[in-house]
């Protein structure tokens, strides 16, 4: 165990509160009055203020296990991404695989969350999140064993030492694209939003309030950071750049890609889920089959 | 010190309410969450303020009381009749409870939905795995499937007549199988609401929240259109389509050039049976509200 | 052994800060009734649910499945060549006619 794993905390709640920062300065572009720095940490003290409800016979395990575990994905999924050239929380020599395994349990944290209160918009959430969850998942792996192919090892420090000449997204450019639909789906974002969508109430966190709500968000913002990350690690070079340190660096790609997902996030209309899940399977799994090709074809 | 700190920053963040909508006061509602800084939740277990617009009418009293205990306490209820700025009364309230005030009690008597019955620790004896009233519900029991006939559980239930994705007013009675709806009546119309309601603007501006675009909807509301990459594309051709008005999709694209939508009032219960919820609230939020209310007082 | 150390510290410390907060209060029977915007329910919301995308879930499996042998293909990649190539072609190849297969029968409905 390095110390940098006790990075990891900090870089965590930096992230969640960037991006509930961005969240609320996105929507200035369709003229909401902006709000400063403080806005986020605001409406965090706002729910620690209020109580944790409950609900009729929930249950009380997965109500804290599904937020710890959705977490947990997070800072584990963090810790195997490198913050300087050659230098990981966890140098994993499979990395990319602890990151695959972090992105496909997500979707059980979020259903979990949707069964615990025992109510039926939260269910209906969780149902439907699993059916777009899954095949979300399949592009995403394609496209991250596409980025191990050049650094031929499924270790990130490897796949950022790859780029030392050439950044993925430039290799690979269907790559970034595609992951950020996975970031959407991650982080229950926009087009992607069906757990927790306005047409069932809040959906599986319409039943939340108070600290079991910001605990929920701050799951999100985690995961939105962990995601960030990784997509400035496989396709923008993560910590490698010139002048600043790689840390800086890092979190300079690791800012942008966020700004672009919460940026999608809120322009991007979602969709029926009956509608969605047919292009999930016809364009964007064929997509990244010929992605994974092409990069195949350039790696050699 | 920190303590007090802590609940400045809590009183300063925007006050977190759920609207309950009585008649001629949805596009004033509206109105008013798309200008002011409050936050309208989707769920009452979100919120901590009760804003009550308009006069309820005696039928919708005792939901109306459901609504205000399902806020967790401390919790306030501010009136609000159309007339003067309601803002300044919902900080006040905001400010009082975040300063730990006690707030208001239940309304409605603390007890179970139905007695406990049946044998066992949670009342869950019946025959077999069914019957029995476990925490004082019944189980759900088999029904038949409209669309591939397997025999799942039915779930009935009563939506409305303040959810916030339906027209205020209407009361759904729907059984549910999974996320369909497999039957539907209608038990109450919504309430009566002025042609501002109709404008294709409000109207329009509540299809892009359903969709996930609630800063655009605010921006549509205050008078500029909206920037999304595929609002009216989320729809699924042919959904809602109506003789000569169109689908539901050329009703919004009218509705986003300042048309107002033109055709029959639907079916209620038949446009419902066989839709995926999703699908179900985006073809109710596809007609007027006016046109809605005149199909459920024909289904009625 | 350090790293699945380590794994299990990150994890046990993000459910420690989820056991912290989420500490629901006692409620009473009418704050307790799930959300129906002021309506009601006749039974628990748990129940034998029509999840329609099953059909779906089953392709799901074998391009899972599929993960775990690209892995190690992914490394030695670049130093097979052409050969590597070819034969996750073919795998890949195989698969596709699956997919197309459930698309015809279809299993990416909401049905």
């Amino acid at each position: 165990m390095t110390p940098l794993v006790l990075a990891l905390p900090v870089a965590l709640l930096a992230g969640a509160w960037l991006g509930a920062w961005l969240d609320r300065l996105v929507p200035v572009l369709w003229g909401r009055p902006a709000q400063g720095p403080f806005g986020p940490l605001r409406d965090g003290a706002a729910l620690l203020a209020r109580p944790t409800a409950t609900t009729e016979a929930p249950d009380r395990l997965t109500r804290w296990l599904a937020p710890g575990t959705y977490l947990a994905l997070a800072a584990v999924g963090l810790s195997v991404i490198p913050m300087a050239p050659g230098l990981a929380p966890l140098d994993s020599s499979v990395g990319i695989v602890v990151w695959g395994a972090c992105e496909a349990l997500t979707v059980i944290a979020v259903f979990l969350h949707g069964w615990s209160p025992n109510a039926p918009f939260p269910l209906i959430g969780a149902y439907r999140y699993v059916a777009i969850g899954l095949p979300v998942m399949l592009p995403s792996m394609f496209v991250l064993i596409a980025a191990a192919l050049p650094a031929e090892s499924l270790s990130l420090v490897q796949v950022v030492e790859a780029q030392r000449e050439v950044w993925n997204v430039l290799r690979q450019p269907m790559g970034l694209p595609l992951f950020l639909l996975v970031g959407l789906t991650l982080t229950l974002r926009g087009p992607f939003d069906f757990a927790d969508g306005a047409d069932i109430a809040g959906g599986t966190s319409g039943q939340e309030s108070g600290p079991g709500r910001a605990l929920w968000q701050l799951a999100r913002l985690t995961m939105l950071t962990a995601f960030s990350a990784m997509a400035a690690t496989a396709f923008l070079g993560g910590p490698l750049g010139p002048g600043l340190p790689g840390p800086a660096w890092l979190a300079l790609k690791t800012a942008a890609v966020m700004a672009v997902t919460v940026g999608l996030g809120h322009t991007v209309a979602r969709t029926t889920p009956s509608q969605m899940l047919h292009p999930l399977w016809v364009g964007a799994l064929p997509l990244s089959f010929l992605h994974l090709a092409l990069a195949g074809w350039v790696a050699l | 010190m920190a303590v007090r700190l802590f609940h400045r920053m809590a009183a300063r963040s925007a006050p977190a309410v759920f609207v309950c909508i009585g008649p001629r006061m949805q596009a004033l509602v509206e109105g008013l969450f798309a200008r002011a800084q409050s936050r309208r939740m989707e769920s009452p277990a979100g919120a901590a303020i009760l804003l009550v617009a308009g006069d309820i009418p005696r039928r919708a009293a005792v939901a109306l009381d459901r609504i205000h205990d399902q806020i967790p306490p401390p919790r306030e209820t501010v009136h609000w009749d159309g007339c003067d700025d309601p803002m300044t009364e919902l900080l006040a309230a905001w400010a009082r409870l975040m300063a730990g005030e006690s707030g208001e009690p239940d309304r409605l008597p603390d007890d179970p939905p139905n007695p406990w019955k049946g044998h066992g620790d949670h009342g869950q004896g019946g025959e077999g795995m069914m019957g029995g009233v476990p925490y004082g519900r019944p189980m759900a029991m088999t029904g038949e499937d409209p669309r591939d006939g397997l025999k799942l559980d039915a779930y009935t239930m009563r939506v409305g007549p303040f959810a916030p994705m339906l027209p205020p007013g209407l009361v759904l009675e729907l059984t549910l199988q999974g996320d369909l709806i497999a039957s539907a009546r209608v038990t109450e119309a919504p309430f009566p609401q002025p042609e501002d309601a109709n404008a294709p603007r409000a109207c329009a501006a509540r299809l892009l929240r359903l969709l996930g675009l609630g800063p655009q909807a605010d921006r549509l509301l205050r008078g500029t259109a909206p920037r999304s990459l595929n609002a009216v594309r989320a729809l699924p051709v042919g959904l809602g389509a109506a003789g000569t008005g169109g689908d539901a999709r050329t009703r919004l694209r009218g509705w986003l050039e300042g048309k107002p939508a033109e055709g029959p009032p639907p079916d209620i219960p038949r446009l419902l049976e066989g839709r995926e919820w999703h699908e179900a609230v985006v073809l109710l939020n596809s007609w007027p509200p006016d046109t809605i209310r005149q199909a459920a007082e024909a289904a009625r | 052994m350090s790293h699945l150390v380590t794994v299990a510290a990150i994890a046990a410390f993000a459910f420690a800060v989820s056991a912290a907060l989420a500490r629901p209060l006692p409620a009473t029977a009418p704050q307790a009734a799930p959300f129906f915007g002021g309506g009601s329910a006749e039974t628990h919301a748990w129940q034998r649910y029509h999840f329609r995308a099953y059909t779906m879930t089953l392709v799901f499996i074998a391009f899972e499945m599929e993960m775990m042998f690209m892995y190690p293909w992914a490394v030695v990649f670049v130093a097979e060549g052409g050969k590597a190539m070819a034969e996750m072609g073919m795998f890949l190849g195989i698969l596709a006619i699956g997919l197309l297969y459930g698309w015809r029968e279809g299993v990416f409905r909401w049905q």
